[in-house]
């Protein structure tokens, strides 16, 4: 059966670019994927049934959005515990918190109040603590950033690059 | 906007990379200390991306633009603070020309112009830091403004 190419279409129309790579070689390839769209067998009165059609995977950015918003919180809620160091967080809660606002915009969805996003774990005591948490948090954010700006399109790479080098500047400010 | 080749965009941050070398020559001679040798280390960071580059570029058969012998200074360099201020926007400018190459680059290429984003972007903010200027970052290191 033509329509039912032995490729898992969920994985090959999400993620990175060397996935979209290998779609658009398929598409070259002249396979009907725009009639396949499941993965399912196809029945016969179902072909062009679009009800059944499995949701569009997820964009690989989504998560980035949620992990922008965990982060400016955890930095409000640090500024909130050591009010003495109100004047260098709150700026880097802004940037965060600009970040989610371009990610989402860029995806194309609404960004989720930043006020419903609460922070996993409460603030250190003492303000040494504190901001080394949030340097451990920029560290792995930074890291899933380069993953992300690594595999994105040519259109999203240098919002992403930006987003890698903020984290990175962000551990500097906060030795 | 048409984005540029990959060699278009490399060039333009070797372009930029000769005029970061230019300027530190003058930060350098008015600073002291350890923001003397940070300078130094600076300088010699942008000397290392410049020979890099001017090696990738010409293996790949593509226009090595030539250097200058002076680059116009956004405003003039007459003291320790106005140094410490070009050295951070010499920085973010030279960040902003390896940003703008990640999107015409993929794999070690895009790599490589991430990590010098990524280091100048830092080194703008040590720079603001021995400046005592505030806000420390900015929001989106390396985007026009």
């Amino acid at each position: 059966m033509v329509l039912t190419w032995p490729v898992g279409i969920g994985r090959t129309t999400q993620r990175d670019q060397t996935s979209g790579h290998s779609r658009r070689k398929l598409l070259s390839a002249g396979a009907l994927l725009v009639l396949g769209g499941a993965v399912t067998p196809l029945t016969g009165c179902d072909l062009f049934d679009r009800d059944d059609q499995p949701a569009p995977p997820p964009d690989p950015l989504r998560p980035m959005v949620d992990e922008s918003l965990a982060l400016a919180a955890a930095y409000r809620a640090s500024a909130t515990a050591h009010p003495d160091l109100a004047d260098r967080l709150n700026p880097i809660a802004e940037a965060h918190t600009a970040h989610a606002t371009e990610l989402a915009r860029v995806i194309g969805v609404t960004v989720p109040s930043a006020a419903s996003v609460a922070p996993t774990t409460p603030p250190a005591a003492d303000s040494n603590g504190a901001r080394a948490a949030l340097r451990a948090l920029e560290k792995t954010a930074q890291q899933s950033a380069t993953a992300a700006c690594a595999a994105a399109p040519a259109e999203r790479a240098a919002l992403l690059g930006s987003i890698v080098a903020a984290r990175a500047t962000h551990q500097e400010a906060l030795k | 906007m048409r984005q540029p080749s990959a060699g278009e965009a490399l060039t333009s941050a070797l372009s930029a990379e000769y005029a970061a070398i230019y300027a530190y020559g003058r930060i350098g001679v008015r600073l002291t200390g350890a923001a003397r040798d940070a300078a130094r280390q600076a300088e010699a960071a942008h000397r290392r991306r410049r020979d890099a580059l001017v090696v990738q570029l010409t293996t790949a058969g593509g226009v090595v633009p030539p250097d200058r012998a002076g680059y116009a200074l956004p405003f003039p360099v007459t003291d320790r603070a106005s140094a410490l201020r070009l050295a951070a926007e010499v920085e973010e400018r030279t960040a902003a020309h390896w940003r703008a190459a990640l999107a015409s680059t993929t794999g070690a290429d895009r790599d490589q112009a991430l990590a010098a984003l990524v280091e100048y972007a830092v080194r703008a903010t040590r720079w603001r830091k021995t400046a005592g200027s505030t806000p420390l970052t900015v929001p989106f290191p390396g985007r026009p403004t």
